[in-house]
């Protein structure tokens, strides 16, 4: 039996996530169809069709299901979904918010945001914040997972040839609507809330300098934090000191510039997914816990990090 | 600076196997009450020491306070973290359901303070001062005045002070010379107190002031000293505050440690007289304070604890991060792993843990002796209490120091840098020896009043009681080693007994000069005694399947460490009380 | 209208996890338990619907062994009304744990039901939905903003990206984000007060829901320790790596 896949999109364009759940459902089994339900969104059948690896697109072009409404979406992907071994969705707040939904409809369990498919029956998801890793069995018919993107490489968006079929039932129960929406603004997040920090030490020498960070931070859309020692010295605000006394940060990306690394700075950032440390002095600490180090001159480093990303 | 997390197995274990919470709560009349209450209780207070009054721990001592024209200022973010306290009614713990307290057990209450004396030791000195004033009007004042005055003093929204030291009268209350003129209903005090903790503030909008002051007809000495309510703000006929009293903060203290709690000099009556109200009956006030003395110690004794374990806290995850060893692939190892380090560790924890055991069986006397329905139970359980009580502030004081010390050492170089908060914790500790009567004060209330004074027979139900632990210990094969430390600790507190008995009738400095070794020996010995109780409880439990077994385990090996590294010290002690009084006396005041 | 808040027994979150070693799960053998933070956040939540007048009852559910009636007792401290307790012996899984809540919206019918987002445990992040489908009712998940506008509610939601906004019509499910508020920390007397509330404890059998399993726990491992980090020699070589080893740009 084939592969319902749920994409990912804004009615206008495919979102790389579902490349990624193509992958992940790809080591579930071979067909692989690509449901893009959604409203005026020919344009993202269109691209579906192009991904490498799906046979088929199904595309539900209504306006119940122009915002991804759970209570419309979850019975239309149920009805389709009788007739697949696997339902397979993004990890994404869509994903989340609308496959439970599906699987309580068709009396399954279901497994959620995994990072590895070890079976067609069988996935690795992470527990307890990920502390731990689960491998879990699934023990019904028909299989409704969503996908952590970042555990997957993204499919191919081209080389495919789909054919794309309309499928007609449009479902509205007609229980939920949109009012508004308000997208995240292009400045600067916040220290603890960013997903990617760039902190400098005293090794920045003065404040000004901080600006080769803030447009390294403003082209990742990142914050800017700073160690104690570059606080003390007066470089910049007190508020932007990441350590055991200032802030705590765990962001995907940290970059430590100049930063020595001493004991109090580490940790406020120990907990953090991917450390970069860019430091002229070989023997600096923050070496130590660095996934990536980088033993160079950052006034040099960071503009061509800059320029090169 | 490092988290605070309330170390509530430790808390919960000794409530429940050393202090028996819920026979204690049946046997006294705590109906409803039970430890799961209790634990609910605990974790409850635990999440606001933890999160709300930890993190103002360092700043407290950072900022310290501000003497203005308008009074003392607490430290920035004091005043909101206290309305939570007071809103969340952790005032009312231990008051009378009658006042609107919670009528909740003195041990709980105990156990409850040990989470704000960790959290924030200058912070819970407010709260802590507040209970000692309610309890002192509540058990002597009129029904007028505890309508008055204590409902408000119970939920937190008026603080308390007690002001009994002067310039010329500190440990000595005879030389008190503040004056209570009678005028009308009320009386005029005149004078200068010193030492008052969180004399002034700005968190609340009254503070009620306990004062010791004399009558003009009062008999000399400490026989003519009477008991005051002064309030800052005299009460309006709504009860409300209205016209400010003549009471005023005048000077702050700066201080070695505590620095967010004002230690203030109070003036009263600069201009008319400060109005105030008399407690009980006149020239009874010192009287009344020695009824509330032992809670009062018991307090301090507890902040030993408190500050022990906040220190231990800091020392371990430092221990844990801090990167000084290489092995041989060349990556780095925690000093965690260095055995000097472990010593350290051990001797905190396990020492923390035997202090906290002593001050909750302590606290739980006073339960029992308040309570207690037959005779002969009270007097036992009140008997118990005395005894304990100048052990639990003195040993536990002392070995407080001790514990900070090690804190810092542990941290070495970084130690002595105030960053790692390490160091506050230090000076914040100085402080406990001190107050509520020194460490000599103590030493000498334990061989006076709670050994010569009844013949050393206080004394001698709880040597036969530690007794009974050694013949269990003994009998059980795990713990024979124990057991035989422990008797050798026993014989040591026995043979102590009978020299001071023997001697200090011989010899008038005897009593005097080995006061403080013998109150550290019998505070080592009943260390050990509850340690060794531990072990006996932790290994029926791991024994019957029940609790966490690796803290089960833990406790085995922490009670090990206090018999082979604490509880020798009872000999050394022994050792010295021997030589008696010779070589402490023998120079003259002008060899010095 | 009343409010119904599943509540959930979980590690408490200071505790950091052991996996067991034989590897067949964590070991939570007497482990700190406490209130999930997102069932807390719940609560929070009704509990001030109460207090502006949009609610007039809050009753809090929890289903597993005797013990979760502490965190019942919990909810009860911070304002709750009074609690359920479905007594079973092993947690259920989220379907049969949907199941169960349906019954008791069934019995109670609350107007609204508000869940955590997911427990801390499992973080599977199911069951307010799947209680929306069996019940057939609107949802709004990852909540930041609860408002009660006559027959209707509009739940500001945190999306990726951003917030979205939608209205749905009661009787509803709300499933709490972080921010939706900050709980209250519990008030003595109230924790004294919540020994004295009713708490009502049933079983599956009661409610007739059987409760079967979707799925098998073969392992539980611990995550890979954070390796010792490499050298790169050039910023090239820095970007290749993000992007193609940690994946992370």
């Amino acid at each position: 039996m084939a592969i319902l896949i749920i994409a990912e999109h804004d009615n206008s364009t495919l979102k790389s996530a579902t490349l990624n759940t193509v992958t992940a459902a790809s080591q579930m089994g071979e067909e692989l169809h690509l449901l893009v339900a959604g409203e005026g969104c020919a344009a993202v059948a269109e691209a579906a069709a192009g991904v490498a690896g799906v046979s088929k697109v199904l595309l539900a072009d209504n306006a119940a299901y122009g915002r991804q409404l759970a209570e419309n979406l979850s019975l239309l992907v149920a009805e389709l979904g009788k007739d697949y071994s696997h339902v397979v969705a993004p990890a994404t707040t869509t994903g989340k918010n609308v496959m439970p939904r599906v699987a309580a409809l068709l009396d399954v369990g279901q497994i959620s945001d995994i990072i590895a498919v070890e079976a067609a029956d069988t996935f690795e998801r992470p527990i307890y914040a990920g502390n731990a890793i689960a491998t879990v069995q699934s023990l019904d018919a028909i299989k409704v997972i969503t996908v952590r993107g970042t555990a997957f490489d993204a499919a191919a968006s081209t080389g495919g040839s789909a054919s794309v079929d309309r499928v007609s039932p449009a479902h509205d129960a007609g229980t939920s609507a949109f009012v508004s929406e308000e997208m995240a603004k292009s400045d600067r997040p916040e220290l603890t809330a960013a997903s990617v920090v760039v902190s400098g030490g005293r090794g920045l020498g003065n404040g000004e300098n901080f600006a080769l960070l803030e447009s390294l931070a403003d082209k990742l859309g990142g914050a800017v934090g700073a160690s104690r020692a570059a606080v003390d010295a007066g470089f910049v605000p007190n508020d932007m000191q990441v350590g055991q006394t200032g802030k705590i940060v765990a962001p995907d990306i940290y970059f430590a510039v100049g930063i020595s690394g001493a004991i109090q700075h580490l940790a406020g950032m120990k907990d953090s997914k991917v450390i970069v440390a860019i430091n002229k002095d070989e023997e600096a600490p923050i070496f130590q816990v660095a996934d990536y180090s980088l033993v160079a001159d950052l006034f040099e480093a960071v503009p061509e990090l800059e320029s090169k990303l | 600076m490092s988290d605070y997390k309330h170390p509530h197995q430790d808390a919960e274990f000794v409530l429940n196997e050393l202090v028996g919470f819920d026979d204690l709560c049946a046997a006294n009349g705590f109906d409803d009450i039970n430890f799961e209450l209790a634990s609910a209780i605990l974790t409850e207070a635990g999440k606001l020491g933890s999160e709300v009054l930890a993190p103002l721990n360092v700043i407290g001592d950072n900022q310290g306070v501000k003497l203005t024209e308008q009074g003392v200022e607490e430290t920035a973010g004091f005043k909101e973290a206290y309305q939570q306290f007071a809103e969340g009614g952790w005032s009312s713990l231990i008051a009378d359901e009658e006042y609107e307290g919670q009528g909740l057990p003195n041990v709980l209450c105990t156990a409850v303070n040990e989470i704000w004396q960790s959290a924030n030791m200058a912070f819970a000195l407010c709260p802590l001062l507040t209970q000692g004033a309610v309890e002192a009007i509540a058990h002597h004042g009129s029904e007028e005045l505890k309508q008055t005055y204590l409902p408000k003093m119970v939920s937190g929204e008026w603080t308390g002070t007690m002001n009994l030291t002067e310039p010329d009268a500190g440990t000595d209350l005879a030389a008190i010379k503040t004056r209570a003129i009678p005028n009308g209903d009320h009386y005029l005090i005149t004078g200068q107190k010193i030492f008052i903790t969180w004399g002034d503030h700005q968190m609340t909008d009254n503070t009620i002031h306990l004062v010791l002051a004399r009558l003009p007809d009062a008999p000399a000495g400490v026989k003519g000293i009477s008991l005051f309510v002064v309030p800052k703000f005299l009460l309006d006929a709504e009860g409300n505050p209205g016209v400010r009293n003549d009471v005023k903060c005048v000077s702050v203290e700066h201080k070695l440690g505590i620095h967010a709690s004002p230690t203030c000099v109070m003036s009263y009556g600069d201009k008319e007289g400060a109005i105030g109200y008399l407690v009980g009956e006149a020239n009874k006030g010192l009287a009344y304070m020695f009824t509330m003395m032992n809670c009062a110690r018991q307090g301090v004794g507890l902040q030993g604890v408190a500050i022990a374990e906040r220190s231990y806290q800091q020392a371990l995850d430092y221990a844990k991060e801090r990167l000084q060893g290489t092995n041989k692939d060349g990556s780095r190892f925690a000093i965690i792993k260095f055995p000097d380090v472990r010593r350290m560790l051990m001797q905190m924890k396990s020492a923390t843990e035997a202090m906290r055991a002593l001050a909750f069986v302590g606290a739980a006397e006073v339960d029992r002796a308040g309570r207690a329905q037959d005779e002969a139970d009270q007097r036992r359980h009140q008997a118990r209490l005395e005894l304990l009580t100048p052990i639990v502030k003195g040993w536990i004081t002392e070995l407080s120091q001790e514990i900070t010390y090690l804190g810092t050492q542990v941290n070495g170089g970084m130690g002595f840098i105030e960053e790692t908060g390490s160091a506050q914790h230090y000076r914040d500790a100085r402080i406990l020896t001190i107050y509520e009567g020194t460490t000599g004060i103590q030493a000498l209330d334990l061989v006076g009043r709670k050994t010569l004074l009844n013949k050393g027979e206080a004394l001698a139900e709880l040597l036969a009681e530690i007794e009974e632990t050694v013949v269990a210990l003994s009998k059980h094969e795990g713990f024979a080693e124990q057991g035989a430390a422990l008797r050798e600790a026993l014989e040591a507190g026995n043979t102590a007994r009978s020299w001071l008995l023997e001697n200090a009738a011989k010899d008038p400095a005897a009593a005097g000069a080995v006061s403080v070794h013998f109150m550290m020996l019998f505070g080592y010995l009943c260390g050990g005694w509850l340690m060794g109780q531990s072990a006996l409880r932790a290994q029926t439990l791991l024994d019957a399947g029940e609790g966490d077994p690796e803290y089960l385990k833990a406790k085995l090996v922490t009670a090990q460490f206090f018999s082979e590294h604490l509880l020798p010290r009872t000999k050394a002690s022994l050792e010295t009380i021997q030589k008696g009084s010779a070589s402490i006396m023998a120079l003259s005041e002008d060899q010095f | 209208m009343k409010v119904l808040v599943a509540v959930k027994r979980v590690i408490d979150y200071n505790v950091k996890v052991r996996v067991k070693p034989d590897n067949s799960d964590v070991d939570l053998a007497n482990v700190k338990m406490a209130l999930n933070p997102f069932c807390e956040i719940a609560v929070e939540e009704a509990v001030r619907l109460k207090e502006s007048g949009a609610a007039s009852e809050v009753v809090v559910v929890s289903i597993g062994p005797k013990a979760c009636q502490e965190q019942i007792r919990t909810a009860l401290a911070l304002g709750a009304d009074r609690g359920i307790q479905i007594e079973t012996e092993e947690l259920p899984e989220s379907l049969s744990v949907a199941k169960l809540l349906a019954k008791v919206v069934e019995a109670e019918q609350p107007g609204l039901v508000i869940l955590g987002k997911q427990s801390i445990d499992a973080d599977n992040n199911q069951t307010g939905q799947m209680l929306g489908a069996l019940l057939n009712r609107p949802q709004g998940t990852f909540a930041s903003e609860v408002k009660i506008d006559g027959d209707s509610v509009n739940v500001t939601r945190e999306v990726d990206g951003g917030l979205q906004t939608l209205n749905l019509k009661l009787p509803a499910i709300v499933t709490t984000d972080l921010r939706l508020n900050e709980p209250r920390y519990a008030k003595l007397p109230d924790i004294m007060k919540a020994k004295r509330k009713p708490l009502d404890v049933k079983t599956p059998a009661d409610l007739g829901v059987d409760l079967k399993n979707h799925t098998r726990l073969l392992k539980v491992s611990a995550p890979a320790e954070r390796q010792a980090g490499i050298r790169v020699a050039s910023v090239d070589e820095l970007i290749d790596k993000l992007k193609n080893e940690a994946k992370v740009l």
